[in-house]
């Protein structure tokens, strides 16, 4: 039997990349320009889901998507204010916990400029945080997969009185079905692609109409060429993560998912993952370590629960378990930048929103992770069952199964949320992530 | 060199320690009842089984912990998982059982475990205490009932009712609204048993149906636990004589293997080991008549003929 997991080891286990910290600022100051929109005039745009948003901010349009900021004001354990206001108000515990914060968050900017519609609740104070967005002039629904997408625009709506204009993208479940059917390839993936494509020129005329003015299409062509650009940056540090030990890990990663999802398509992302990509080439010239004694490497299936991200970065460091790779940031993201033209960027942007990680059936889902998997050599995976999430959840189960019986990698479950720390068990993860690793030593010795 | 090792596990309502002899043979053994990782009662397991074996705690090579209360124990040198202990623990009291199902107070798990004892896949209940000891526990004070009762009770169950909540405190409520229906003890009770009998099925099909199966932990001495879970599970189920100290005994096997690999590097002969080689020879028959003793084997052996005595006459012998 070799050394047993043990937790106790002093603060600051995880050796986080540096110019990740780059990403705070960034972030800081995207708010920042969002909070001000209305005092700048600019039309704003509330959209959940896929990554619409270098189609708005071309056009000069103020983008809010919601998960991004239930996720940052979970992050900074500012999400409390929001998801009370969203309870009372009447929304259910079990709802998705990004929409239910950012309900909240639509219900507390009434109150704010409205003073308090509740007899339990105070108008909010300036500093929460949560009362700040600007309201949307439009709302744009392009959800792949999760039914919650729409109903989340359309309870959005009601709460800004069913005022605001909508327009809806249809992304179709990827079935492949079909002999040719694959990933990326097939008739049903040329179908759904020129399918999503018709309806996003539809969504630019939408955008025309709410400007007044016509499509600046030369913008969206600049702005896709930095995305494009940012993409393949990022995908050459992660693929650079196959080192062993691992430069960095899955909570850089989703750090590193604002820069590459929702802020301003500028040269700064550019900037940011040219940092990442150089400083991860660095350590794995030095042989640097994300993890400095790794001894296991793992694959995290499910959305990051962003109140614990330093918590869990610190938790697995102290395993000396590099996470090397995940489903939420390894299959998400503008993943494809090969489909990616910028000069006529528009079936590309709708080919990468169809190939969201859940958007896929089964056999593609599976294959794509066991693949991540071989391809980062983990022993092991740790599924975040994200409570409520159903949809990144749902298949978790025959995700182990196939790992198990194809990989034969150990794998574990726990529970947790994206928002909502309520649902998390500290002591439930710890047995749970223990007893794999355990299992992982055991594994090792016998096949001395 | 010492020559006992203790294993303990500090549970979420019952506390067992273990004492083994260098050739892991149980020595003494004891479960206490205090509540929830309640320091006095696991005190008095590892009292218990130290005045058992009129043994002091410095007596002990080894002292592993499991159990949700692992790491509050001062006493023990390392700590493990109760999935890893349990699985230990249960091949070595069922060495066949290639599946293992332990329903402890908190939670419960299915365990694949391969010959050795070792993990080759583990589930364990999500969100609460849906089918496990406290399930019952609840469920038990609901009917005004003791626990030790309950399986009794229920075996004599008529007609098949259904408690579908997968929360102890919901389930009371459905427990409580049952009999204000006018249903009987017993058949409500049959039904509290099938619920958990469903939901340990859930975790069985996460590890795979492969048996043997053994079941441990204190639910395992439940007559009718075991006999709903059997029923769903279409496959009988092992039940050892101390289900409840299947991870206290796992820990202590655990303590003994580290236990011996310090005292190998340190160069020390452990006797006990070679008692155990001697004794694997002499089980050997690598030949007609042989058991680890050639000698004996020429005297002993049958007559062997054409082709067989050629074939026996390549054989490598032992020594």
């Amino acid at each position: 039997m070799n050394a047993p997991v043990t937790l106790p080891k002093p603060p600051g286990a995880a050796n986080k990349l540096k110019s990740t910290r780059m990403a705070g600022k960034l972030v800081n100051d995207y708010w920042e320009m969002v909070w001000r929109a209305k005092e700048e005039g600019k039309l704003v745009c509330w959209y959940e889901g896929s990554s619409i948003n270098p189609f708005l901010e071309a056009a000069d349009i103020v983008w809010v998507h919601g998960e991004a900021y239930s996720a940052m004001l979970a992050a900074r354990h500012q999400e409390g204010p929001a998801q009370a206001a969203a309870e009372e108000r009447g929304y259910l515990r079990e709802l998705c916990s990004y929409a239910r914060t950012h309900l909240g968050c639509a219900v507390n900017n009434q109150r704010h400029r409205n003073g308090s519609d509740s007899a339990f609740a105070d108008v909010p104070a300036d500093e929460d945080i949560s009362a700040k967005l600007p309201p949307p002039d439009m709302i744009i629904s392009a959800y792949a997969y999760c039914s919650t997408g729409q109903q989340w625009d359309e309870m959005t709506s009601r709460l800004f009185g069913k005022k605001i204009p909508i327009f809806n993208v249809s992304i179709p479940w990827i079935w492949a079905s079909g002999k040719d059917a694959g990933y990326c390839r097939g008739q049903e993936w040329e179908e759904t692609s020129r399918y999503v494509a018709r309806q996003l020129e539809e969504m630019v005329k939408f955008i025309e109409e709410q400007t007044g003015k016509p499509y600046p299409w030369d913008r969206l062509r600049e702005l896709m060429g930095n995305v494009k650009k940012a993409s393949e940056l990022r995908l050459e540090a992660m693929d650079m993560c196959r080192a062993k030990p691992a430069p960095a890990t899955l909570f850089d990663w989703s750090v590193s998912i604002a820069p590459i999802n929702q802020l301003p398509c500028t040269t700064d992302i550019v900037d940011y993952f040219t940092n990442v990509r150089n400083e991860v080439a660095e350590r794995v010239r030095t042989g640097e370590a994300a993890v400095p004694k790794e001894k296991y490497r793992l694959f995290f299936d499910g959305i990051m629960n962003w109140n614990k991200l330093g918590w869990l970065a610190e938790k697995f460091a102290r395993y000396d378990a590099a996470v090397v790779a995940g489903r939420y940031t390894h299959m998400a993201f503008w993943q494809e930048p090969d489909l990616i033209d910028p000069n006529n960027p528009v079936m590309g942007m709708g080919q990468n929103y169809l190939i969201c990680p859940n958007n896929h059936s089964s056999p593609i889902l599976i294959d794509l992770i066991m693949g991540l998997c071989e391809k980062y050599e983990v022993d092991g995976i740790v599924f975040h069952a994200t409570r409520t999430c159903r949809a990144f959840t749902n298949p978790m189960f025959m995700i182990a199964q196939e790992a198990t019986s194809r990989l034969g990698i150990q794998t574990t479950m726990f529970e947790g949320d994206v928002a909502d720390e309520t649902f998390y068990k500290d002591e439930l993860l710890n047995t749970r992530v223990e007893a794999m690793l355990e299992a992982i030593d055991q594994k090792r010795l016998s096949a001395f | 060199m010492k020559k006992h090792v203790m294993g303990i596990d500090f549970g979420s309502t019952t506390a067992k320690a273990v004492i083994v002899d260098m050739r892991g043979r149980i020595i003494a053994w004891s479960v206490s009842h205090m509540g929830a990782v309640s320091d006095a009662a696991v005190h008095e397991a590892v009292a218990d089984v130290l005045t058992q074996a009129s043994l002091k705690q410095e007596d002990m090579g080894r002292c592993v912990s499991t159990g949700y209360g692992r790491r509050m124990l001062d006493i023990a040198d390392k700590n493990f998982t109760e999935i890893t202990c349990h699985a230990r623990g249960a091949v070595a009291m069922v060495p066949e059982a290639r599946l293992v199902i332990d329903i402890g107070g908190q939670d419960s798990k299915t365990i694949a475990v391969d010959a050795n004892g070792l993990v080759a896949q583990f589930a364990m209940n999500d969100r609460c205490a849906a089918g496990t000891g406290k399930f019952l526990e609840v469920l038990a004070r609901a009917m005004e009932i003791e626990l030790e009762e309950m399986g009794d009770i229920a075996m004599k169950a008529q007609e098949e009712l259904k408690i579908s909540s997968m929360c102890a405190t919901f389930a009371e409520t459905e427990v409580i609204s049952l009999r204000a229906e006018g249903h009987s003890k017993e058949n409500v009770l049959g039904a509290v048993h099938q619920s958990i009998a469903t939901r340990t099925l859930g975790l069985v099909n996460r590890v795979g149906k492969k048996g043997p199966a053994v079941m441990t932990g204190g639910v395992a001495r439940n007559k009718a636990a075991v006999h709903y879970i059997e029923k769903v599970l279409g496959i009988p189920l092992i039940l050892p004589e101390t289900p409840q100290i299947a991870g206290a005994l796992g820990a202590a096997l655990i303590g003994l293997d580290d236990y011996k690999a310090e005292l190998a590097e340190s160069g020390q002969t452990i006797e006990e080991d070679y008692e155990v080689d001697a004794q694997m020879a002499f089980d050997k028959a690598c030949v007609t008549g042989c058991k680890g003793d050639p000698a004996e084997a020429e005297k002993n052996a049958p007559a062997v003929t054409g082709k067989l005595k050629s074939m026996m006459s390549n054989l490598q012998k032992h020594f």
